[in-house]
């Protein structure tokens, strides 16, 4: 089987597609606001006409490529192009402010191809009973892995436990507004139809990141100064040796990107901040994270890349997408016949594999292509940021409209742009806010959801070994964090 | 009726403009249509839009071009079509909540019977009542029967959806505890059941996991049976009063020209019944369901009608 599907993909066209796939994903990844689902839903009318194989290996390599291209941008520029690469930017751009962008890319996509070929094995090994494990994540268990992530965003984030709580609130505060979830009704809009959608993820993260970053520059004259030259790239090259030594948090990383990509509707944002804050509290220096810390960029890319293996699981076994990238890639499978489920391995086997060893080998056009790609990249950060900002403004502009082609979203984004100006001028961190954003009306929804099966009775929350073990978990993280705020002398 | 001088130069100025109108009509199209779909791209409606498209283009001569307009519930595709110039340019390819389901509930801005014209129906997925395999409940009568002694739960794609509707209707007229979980789409809350998190779920898209022995298919919502699972009943067949009929159609805004509605009507009614477009949406999974654009109006209008009783009895 494995070989018979090695041999349908000797083929001019498969290679072709999955090089014109890498390549239109990083350079549509690398644009801000444009992220791997809008590349790949792009992209699908261009596969109708196309073989399966081909065609689902297309929609891959822009996926993966868009993947590496966000951090592209997230790097040099601290414009994640993609939510999940919120967490690369951290550390990314402070190597980048220090002439190390070159050597902050080369561990991104060297982490990225480590995480993808480590989910890619665990998707091929073990697909069907993970896909089972997955099932077993209902309302409660949801809840509860939801409490637990922003439990460990606020513990072990970093900086001010108190102002990471605040943040985390104030993103939650602002996922309320729109629908409510369980009873339909708007609530906060305003009697606008405008605000029934709630504010949209992208508008927000590019006005958080992006926007703040240009009045930032605007209104800090001393800033403006100081960075007018952008200091020059050192050349650079990452030795094996540099990631043998991280090889405990790649594989960590690779290993929280793949088993909760595996759990429906979580994504690729969640691991990316879970993996990041784990490789910190790991690590022998925590101080040097925020600061240009190698580790801090590629435990983030590993981990994100390693969602989309995890993801297909759940997709391909149950066709049940695992966030909105494979609910398109899911829509493509249809398309050509492939109609996930459990017979999808015995009907289209051949397929499958085909696609599955592609995803496998894509990594080695993807380290070329990146590689020769990022060079160009690089370019972007010589130009100076007074002549930069107009060009962010547009783009971040054009990105917020672009995703709904809505005007509203332009307003919200300008809207978190400010709010993110005036947070990061007072020292609130904001990734604390994102995450409370994303999560926020998703543990909501649990919640609710877990009290209407249960009755309106809280047993439900401890009731199955998930979510006791998750419980377990929130008090240990709680109590890990307690006993070293208690050791640590008060000053 | 008076002849005077304001009325006869209305006259006259009527019969030189139409000739100038009848052209343009035989003209209908000289650019590109605009095609809105009010979900993301990717989705079903979305998929099954472009398909439509590309093969109605090669009829009408003219480019069609897909815009995704998501959001609200697709409420705001639908407001932004209604307010669109009546020309035969821009049409929207709309499904049963923005079409009567959300507008029954509370203002959506526009009103379905008076700002478009139905064009066509040409799909609409079947939503099914799905319970685990291993699940006590063999039918809908059984199902309800458990509904009476304690609280039944089902999921569905979403807060006051059409299937939502539906149920909490079979609820008030039994008697029963149905106790409604909203999920974010359908997949989810098929996900749901399938963990036994829910005792039944409303959904589409069930085929695959029915016919895999992973859910039990006890009914379906729409008004006739689907050709796949013959023995399902409906709910009325099961002596339910209550239906979401479920529907994918193609609609232009109120004031289009008869004779372009008339053209595009039979451009796309010839490509929904070609085989080439069967094939493409057997493949997706989804049906082929022509109806005629009065055929569509009278659907909504009775849904609509039928909706606002539930929406009124929920206390909305």
């Amino acid at each position: 089987m494995l070989v018979d599907a090695f041999l349908e993909l000797l083929n001019l066209w498969v290679l072709i597609a999955a090089l014109v796939g890498i390549v239109s994903g990083i350079i549509i990844g690398a644009i801000p606001g444009l992220g791997p689902t809008m590349a790949i839903a792009l992209l699908i009318p261009v596969t109708f006409s196309m073989q399966p194989i081909p065609a689902i290996i297309l929609l891959l390599g822009v996926y993966q490529g868009a993947i590496f291209g966000g951090s592209i941008s997230a790097v040099l520029l601290n414009v994640p192009g993609t939510p999940s690469s919120a967490a690369t930017a951290i550390d990314g751009f402070a190597m980048a402010r220090r002439g190390e962008g070159g050597r902050a890319l080369r561990f991104a996509l060297y982490a990225s191809v480590v995480g993808n070929i480590f989910s890619c094995l665990v998707l091929m090994a073990l697909a069907e009973p993970l896909a089972r494990f997955a099932l077993d994540f209902g309302p409660a268990e949801m809840a509860m892995l939801m409490l637990f992530a922003l439990l460990v965003i606020v513990l072990f984030g970093g900086g001010s436990k108190l102002d990471a709580l605040i943040m985390v609130l104030v993103g939650a505060c602002a996922g309320i507004v729109g629908l409510d979830p369980i009873s339909g009704t708007p609530r906060f809009t305003f009697g606008s139809f405008a605000f029934e959608n709630g504010f949209q993820l992208i508008p927000v993260l590019i006005g958080l990141f992006a926007m703040s970053e240009v009045l930032l520059q605007a209104f800090d004259r001393e800033t403006l100064v100081g960075d007018v030259e952008v200091p020059p790239l050192k050349s650079s090259v990452v030795r094996f040796v540099e990631l043998w030594r991280m090889r405990m948090t790649l594989f960590l990383s690779s290993l929280i990107g793949t088993f909760v990509g595996i759990l429906p509707g979580i994504g690729s944002t969640v691991p990316a901040f879970m993996s990041y804050s784990l490789a910190r509290s790991r690590s022998a220096d925590p101080d040097a994270f925020g600061r240009g810390a190698p580790e801090g960029v590629a435990a983030p890319e590993a981990a994100n890349n390693a969602v989309t293996g995890g993801a297909l699981v759940p997709t391909l076994a149950l066709g049940i997408p695992g966030d909105a990238v494979t609910a398109v890639i899911l829509g493509a499978f249809m398309l050509h016949g492939l109609a996930p489920g459990p017979f999808l391995f015995r009907d289209h086997g051949l397929e499958v594999y085909a696609i599955f060893e592609a995803l496998l080998l894509s990594s080695i056009p993807t380290v070329i292509l990146g590689l020769l790609f990022f060079r160009v990249a690089i370019h972007v950060t010589r130009i100076q940021p007074r002549h930069l900002l107009p060009a962010i403004t547009i783009l971040a502009i054009f990105g917020a409209f672009s995703v709904n082609n809505s005007l509203f979203d332009v307003w919200v984004m300008l809207g978190a742009g400010v709010l993110g100006f005036l947070s990061r001028r007072a020292n609130f961190p904001l990734p604390p806010l994102l995450i409370g954003l994303i999560l926020g009306a998703p543990f909501e929804q649990s919640l609710r959801q877990a009290l209407l099966t249960s009755g309106g009775g809280y047993g439900i929350f401890v009731g199955s070994p998930i979510t006791i073990g998750l419980v377990a978990l929130t008090v240990l993280s709680l109590a890990i964090s307690l006993f070293f705020s208690l050791r640590k002398p008060r000053i | 009726m008076r002849y005077t001088r304001r009325s006869t130069l209305a006259l006259l100025a009527g019969m030189a403009i139409t000739p100038l109108a009848a052209v343009a009509q035989q003209d209908y199209p000289t650019r590109p249509i605009t095609l809105v779909v009010p979900y993301g791209a990717g989705g079903t409606t979305d998929i099954s839009a472009r398909q439509m498209a590309t093969m109605a283009e090669k009829i009408l001569g003219q480019p069609i071009v897909v815009e995704n307009q998501p959001g609200a519930s697709g409420t705001n595709a639908m407001r932004s079509v209604a307010s669109a110039k009546p020309d035969g340019y821009t049409l929207i390819a709309t499904t049963s909540s923005p079409s009567f389901v959300t507008p029954a509930l509370r203002d959506v801005g526009y009103d379905t019977l008076a700002d478009f014209i139905p064009i066509l129906n040409y799909s609409g997925p079947f939503h099914g009542v799905v319970v685990p395999a291993d699940s006590p409940y063999d039918t809908l009568d059984a199902l309800i029967e458990g509904a009476k002694s304690g609280a039944v739960t089902y999921g569905t794609a979403g807060a006051m959806g059409g299937a939502h509707l539906a149920f909490a209707s079979v609820a008030k007229d039994t008697g029963t505890m149905l106790q409604h979980v909203p999920f974010d789409g359908a997949s989810k809350a098929t996900a749901a059941v399938l963990g036994g998190h829910v005792d039944a779920a409303l959904v589409p898209a069930y085929r695959d996991l029915v016919q895999d022995g992973q859910l039990r298919l006890l009914g379906v919502l729409d008004g006739t049976s689907d050709p796949d699972f013959p023995d399902a009943p409906t709910l009325r067949e099961a002596g339910l009063a209550a239906e979401f009929p479920s529907i994918v159609g193609i609609m232009a805004p109120e004031g289009t020209d008869p004779a372009i509605i008339a053209k595009l009507e039979s451009a796309f009614t010839e490509v929904a019944s070609s085989d080439g477009f069967k094939t493409f949406m057997t493949d997706l999974s989804q049906p082929v369901r022509i109806m005629s654009g009065e055929g569509l109006a009278a659907t909504i209008e009775e849904n609509l009608a039928a909706y606002r009783e539930i929406a009124k009895d929920l206390g909305n």
